[in-house]
């Protein structure tokens, strides 16, 4: 009798929390990792501004656009967050509804599809982010060359680049940083070196690692690290190595079918307004339109830091994403 | 009159309930398996040699065979200690310590993988306080070594196999043992001729149920796994990373074929150990 009572007052509980539920308006946007970009205070703002749930997806870019192909014809999401080249190869799987925001115009053309498949959101660069308190008096290290010394065994992490679009942007961009030619053999063997050093090739997001100190060094974007830093007082530092880095620009697309197609198309609206632009730079990665960051923009790195920063064309990258991401496979994560 | 209807209507609904979730879905698989592209094409069996062909998933499913052989082997020994315990003494704190050994079975494979991080990780609560003891973070990283994925795999399987050895040795006749003891045997003896050879049934089936669960198992790796690659993991990668289903399909028939010899051969077993004397 007991456990039916209680069976009835839970139906009715549920009952109960039902209509909230489902009169709360909800945009579905794959890769939605809270600790990347600031996308958790990015969906907290929305909702407080206009009672918009956006709920957290932790996949990553890669992962996202083999969901999206999953779904395609059963599409469960509305918006989709990418490292632009993987974006730039989900669009050409035709994936994505063509739309332009608003403040489109602003967007650089080369940062944007022409037809409004994707777009620029916000930009990083891939940096060494260095939890000094971890590395217990170990000197920073200031290049990707210091990251091959042995001191550094085990210390050393990067996100699986096979699911995470940044780590993608990395492998990619390594070589040419590295003055690779186009067989990409030395970023290659580069990799290949820098695997002695390496704990692991995490599947989801380290950003928590890292401020624990479990992972010392992580290669991501600058902006995870610069949030550690001046916004979770972490002791970390972030480091633009010397011989250069990649730009990593962050894409935005509609989802071809949207279940919730006008509401996300408010949401990518408001992505490129002032409130979310400010937010997204709040984890400092560079916002797209032209706002005010106020006392914001004295915590980013100088532009000279960037000097050296290569930007592999988003169609190479995108032609030749499953390649890289099987040799990587094959040649660094299978190199036993 | 409930009770009939209750049977006359269980028998379609368990037939339903089969065709929907296993049969249809296995259909699928396998013919997903057999085909060229992710929708269709032409009947093939390169998905089967390209797992063979290629490094990567040839040593991931080698790695899956004998971590589960060697993981379900260190089950079915070390836990028959506790069972045995369990059924046949009474000591004080006997619950808690069954409720202890058995709690991990709630567990998903990804739970047991951030534990294993916790306590063996960089740095784990074991190398800190290894640090504290000798001054060297010994078992630092551990966690994301062959050690590491053993212990894991090991520790998911502990209460399936206590569980499992304890219902078989709760049907054991404890008046053999007293027999054998009144004849004279001592405790080994009683072990060997009299306890053994009505366990071996069980001893194999838990061998059996463990294994398929850790050839099976995915979270665990999925956090730990670094340089070594299990079978379900590249499963998982087929389809994340490069979205080739047909593939991830094989690699699936390939587990499941697998899985399926272990317990056929484990319960042809039985039936010669129990009739053939």
């Amino acid at each position: 009798m007991k456990i039916r009572n209680s069976l009835i007052a839970l139906f009715l509980t549920c009952a109960a929390l039902t209509p909230a539920r489902a009169q709360e308006k909800v945009v579905v946007q794959y890769d939605c990792i809270p600790n990347y970009a600031n996308w958790g205070g990015v969906t907290a703002q929305y909702l407080k501004e206009t009672g918009v749930r956006v709920p957290p997806d932790m996949k990553g870019s890669s992962a996202t656009m083999a969901a999206l192909e999953q779904e395609k014809t059963n599409p469960q999401a509305d918006a989709a967050y990418y490292s632009a080249a993987i974006g730039y190869q989900a669009a050409g799987k035709g994936l994505h509804a063509p739309y332009k925001p608003k403040g489109w115009d602003a967007i650089p053309a080369e940062l944007r599809d022409p037809d409004g498949l994707w777009w620029t959101v916000h930009s990083a660069h891939v940096a060494i982010i260095v939890n000094t308190a971890a590395l217990k008096g170990k000197p920073v290290p200031t290049s990707f060359a210091d990251l091959l010394k042995p001191e550094y065994k085990g210390l050393i992490a990067y996100d699986d680049p096979t699911i995470h679009g940044t780590s993608f942007t990395f492998v990619y961009g390594i070589n040419q940083v590295l003055g690779g030619g186009a067989d990409m053999n030395k970023g290659f063997d580069y990799l290949k070196a820098l695997d002695a050093n390496i704990v692991n090739y995490p599947r989801e997001n380290s950003y928590n690692d890292v401020l624990r100190g479990e992972i010392p060094i992580w290669i991501n974007a600058d902006g995870n690290g610069l949030k550690m830093k001046w916004t979770d007082k972490a002791p970390v530092d972030v480091i633009i190595p010397a011989e250069g880095t990649v730009a990593a620009p962050l894409v935005m697309a509609l989802v071809k079918g949207a279940p919730h197609g006008d509401e996300a198309k408010k949401y990518l609206d408001w992505c490129l307004g002032e409130s979310a632009q400010k937010t997204m730079a709040e984890s400092f990665f560079r916002p797209i339109m032209n706002v005010n960051l106020g006392e914001l923009a004295a915590k980013f790195p100088p532009a000279s830091a960037y000097r050296k920063a290569v930007a592999p064309p988003l169609n190479e990258m995108a032609a030749n994403a499953d390649a890289v991401k099987a040799r990587w496979v094959k040649e660094v994560k299978g190199n036993r | 009159m409930l009770k009939r209807f209750a049977a006359i209507a269980s028998g379609p609904l368990l037939l339903a309930v089969l065709v929907v979730l296993l049969v249809w879905p296995l259909i699928c698989l396998v013919s997903g398996s057999l085909h060229e592209g992710n929708s269709g094409g032409a009947w093939t069996l390169d998905n089967y040699t390209a797992i063979f062909q290629t490094r990567s998933s040839r040593v991931a499913l080698f790695h899956s065979i004998w971590i589960s052989l060697g993981v379900a082997a260190a089950a079915v020994v070390i836990c028959l200690g506790p069972a045995w315990l369990f059924v046949r003494h009474d000591f004080p704190g006997k619950r808690i310590a069954r409720a202890v050994l058995t709690l991990p079975m709630s567990f998903s494979g990804i739970l047991i993988g951030f534990l294993c991080v916790i306590m063996l990780g960089r740095i784990g609560v074991v190398p800190r306080l290894m640090e504290w003891l000798t001054g060297t973070d010994y078992f630092s990283g551990t966690a994301y070594q062959l050690g590491g994925i053993l212990i894991a795999y090991f520790y998911f399987e502990i209460p399936r196999a206590t569980l499992s050895l304890e219902s078989a040795l709760r049907k054991l006749d404890p008046r053999l043992e007293l027999a054998a003891c009144s004849l004279g045997a001592g405790a080994w003896q009683r072990f060997t001729l009299v306890v053994l050879p009505q366990l071996w049934p069980a001893l194999l089936a838990t061998f059996a149920l463990t294994f398929c669960v850790s050839l099976g198992s995915f979270g665990v790796v999925l956090i730990v796994a670094k340089r070594f690659s299990l079978l379900p993991l590249e499963v998982f990668e087929q389809i994340i990373a490069f979205n080739r289903y047909p593939l991830a399909a094989a690699m699936s028939v390939v587990l499941l074929a697998i899985a399926l010899c272990a317990s056929l051969t484990a319960r042809w077993a039985t039936h010669r150990l129990t009739h053939v004397r």
